[in-house]
Order: C-alpha cells, then sequence, then structure tokens
C-alpha cells in the first residue's frame, strides 16, 4: 500500500514566475528612458559609415525618400511628424524659419543610399543658402566584414 | 448590545498589471527609434570664415557615378585615397580637401568617400591615439583640418567667376 501512495506524490513541473513583473517593470523603465518618437517614418537604406556621432535630440529632420518613391523631400521641427514640401524654396524657407529662431540649430538629414547626388545636392543648397552651420547626414553602422 | 464588526477587504487589484504592463513594452518598442540616431556630422563654413581657395591649393576628390573616385583628376582606388592625401598634406598640412560628387553618382558613393576621408584620424593614430605621422614642420598628422563639400551651384559661380561658364 505504501507503494501505491508514493506513485501519488507528484513531482512540481512548475515555471517560477515571481520575479516577471519585476523584469517587465525594469524593461518598461529602460524604454521610457530611451523612448524617441520617429518623426519621419519613411522606409529607406540608409548609407553605411564607420564615423557615426550621435545626432542632437530635436534636431529637424530633413528627408528623402528613395528614388522608387518619388525622392519626395519632408521637413519636420523635430517634434512633430515629417511633411512633405512641394519645392526647394520650401526646404530654404523651413530651414531659414529655424535658423532665425536658433541659428545654431542642428538640421538632420536622411537620405536613401540610392538617391540620386543631385538631389541630395540641392537639399544641402537649399541649408548652406538657410545659413544652416550643423548638419548630420544620417548612416547606418559600417561593419568590419564590409570594409 | 453586542455589535458585530464586519472586515471590509481593502486591497488593490493587481491581477492585471502584469497585462498592461505588457502592452505598454510593446507600445514603446513599436512607436520607438533606435537606429536612426547615429550619423556623420558636418559643420559648414560661416560667410566670415571662407578663404578663398586655388585650385592648385587643393586635393580635389571627384566621386563619379558607380562610386569610382579621380583624385587631382587621376583615377585611384578607394583604398589608395588616405595614403594619397597623406603624402600631400604631408608637404602642406593645411591643404583642404574639396570632396566633389557627380550628380548621377549616388549619395551612398559619396557618403562612402567622405567617410573614409573622415576615418583619416583614426588610420593615422595608433591602438593609444598617438599620430604615427608627421608633417614636413614636423608637427603631429592626425587628421584633415578641412574637408569641404561644394554644391553644384557653388561650383557653376565659381566657373562664371573665372568667366568660365
Amino acid at each position: 500500500m505504501a507503494l501505491i501512495r508514493g506513485r501519488d506524490r507528484g513531482t512540481g513541473a512548475a515555471i517560477f514566475t515571481a520575479s516577471m513583473a519585476d523584469i517587465v517593470f525594469l524593461l518598461i523603465v529602460f524604454f521610457v528612458l530611451t523612448y524617441k518618437v520617429e518623426v519621419d517614418k519613411t522606409q529607406m537604406s540608409l548609407p553605411e559609415t564607420w564615423i557615426r556621432k550621435k545626432v542632437p535630440e530635436k534636431a529637424a529632420v530633413i528627408s528623402i525618400s528613395p528614388p522608387n518613391m518619388g525622392s519626395t523631400i519632408r521637413v519636420s521641427t523635430g517634434e512633430e511628424m515629417a511633411l512633405p514640401v512641394a519645392t526647394i524654396e520650401e526646404v530654404i524657407t523651413f530651414a531659414s524659419t529655424e535658423v532665425a529662431k536658433n541659428p545654431n540649430r542642428e538640421f538632420i538629414l536622411k537620405a536613401d543610399k540610392n538617391s540620386p547626388y543631385g538631389r541630395v545636392d540641392e537639399v544641402l543648397d537649399a541649408l548652406k543658402q538657410s545659413k544652416v552651420k550643423y548638419i548630420f547626414l544620417l548612416s547606418e553602422q559600417l561593419t568590419a566584414a564590409e570594409l | 448590545m453586542n455589535i458585530k464588526k464586519k472586515d471590509i477587504a481593502s486591497e488593490i487589484f493587481t491581477g492585471s498589471m502584469a497585462d498592461i504592463s505588457f502592452l505598454l513594452i510593446i507600445y514603446f518598442m513599436i512607436t520607438s527609434a533606435f537606429s536612426a540616431t547615429r550619423g556623420l556630422d558636418f559643420a559648414l563654413p560661416e560667410e566670415t570664415d571662407t578663404p578663398e581657395i586655388k585650385q592648385e591649393d587643393s586635393i580635389e576628390v571627384h566621386v563619379m557615378p558607380g562610386g569610382a573616385i579621380e583624385v587631382d583628376k587621376k583615377e585611384i582606388p578607394i583604398d589608395g585615397l588616405l595614403p594619397y592625401v597623406l603624402e600631400k598634406l604631408q608637404q602642406n598640412p593645411d591643404k583642404p580637401v574639396i570632396l566633389r560628387t557627380d550628380p548621377d553618382a549616388t549619395y551612398g558613393d559619396m557618403i562612402g568617400v567622405f567617410d573614409r576621408l573622415r576615418r583619416a584620424n583614426d588610420e593615422w593614430t595608433d591602438d593609444f591615439g598617438n599620430p604615427m605621422y608627421k608633417d614636413v614642420n614636423g608637427d603631429p598628422l592626425t587628421e584633415i583640418k578641412t574637408i569641404s563639400i561644394p554644391t553644384q551651384r557653388e561650383i557653376e559661380n565659381i566657373w562664371n567667376l573665372l568667366g568660365m561658364g
């Protein structure tokens, strides 16, 4: 009989979940601290570079969509979602307004690596005409294997 | 009279906390951006400190369609760019590098060459940051002081000024 009673003793196979809440809260804290809304969600392949410096938060953003998406230029103050502009003069107006508010205003240029340089040149020229001082050319990390 | 006190349960219901936490995590993961926060910095010259650069006083790098480069009118492989620039800067460390890109080349081609030029500091110093090369005056040579990226309009203006437009 003792043998039968011994069979009833089941081995506990439970997953320990008491620390799950702590892990979840740590993850939430991490995401809250690193949270930054992407003001321009245009999908593109950024060029790869070895040198990469951190871009300033809240810098104004100018993006050029890939050629298969019409190479559309979008502008954002860094706090609102990017809006498309029709002409390069609108980029000059936008950049000049931002520079008038803050002469040291930083600009981020986000362009697809397959964009024709002529299009990028137009935007760079517009920024130069607007007396912009600092530009960050957004890139992905170049890995050692790609060197 | 004997009145019995009723115990009122005073606890906060935390059963749904895990669900809310997971929803918050998913929200932050989807809306936050990580990759697009770094890039090549590039300072534009102010009008007051723009020196007049003569072509013979500079190193001209021309990025052509397809990513090939011409340096001072000679086609060289991209790996030969920094050694060439180093040789020239050893003679004159103040020589600016002018990076000119063909409008039909891609932005990726131009960035690749610009990144290569910016890597001079990494390649011309050892693991401890000590300079490996010296210029003609015996001063350490650790970087390219000026990299200029003229726009097509600026190049055309120069040609017009020279009466070649």
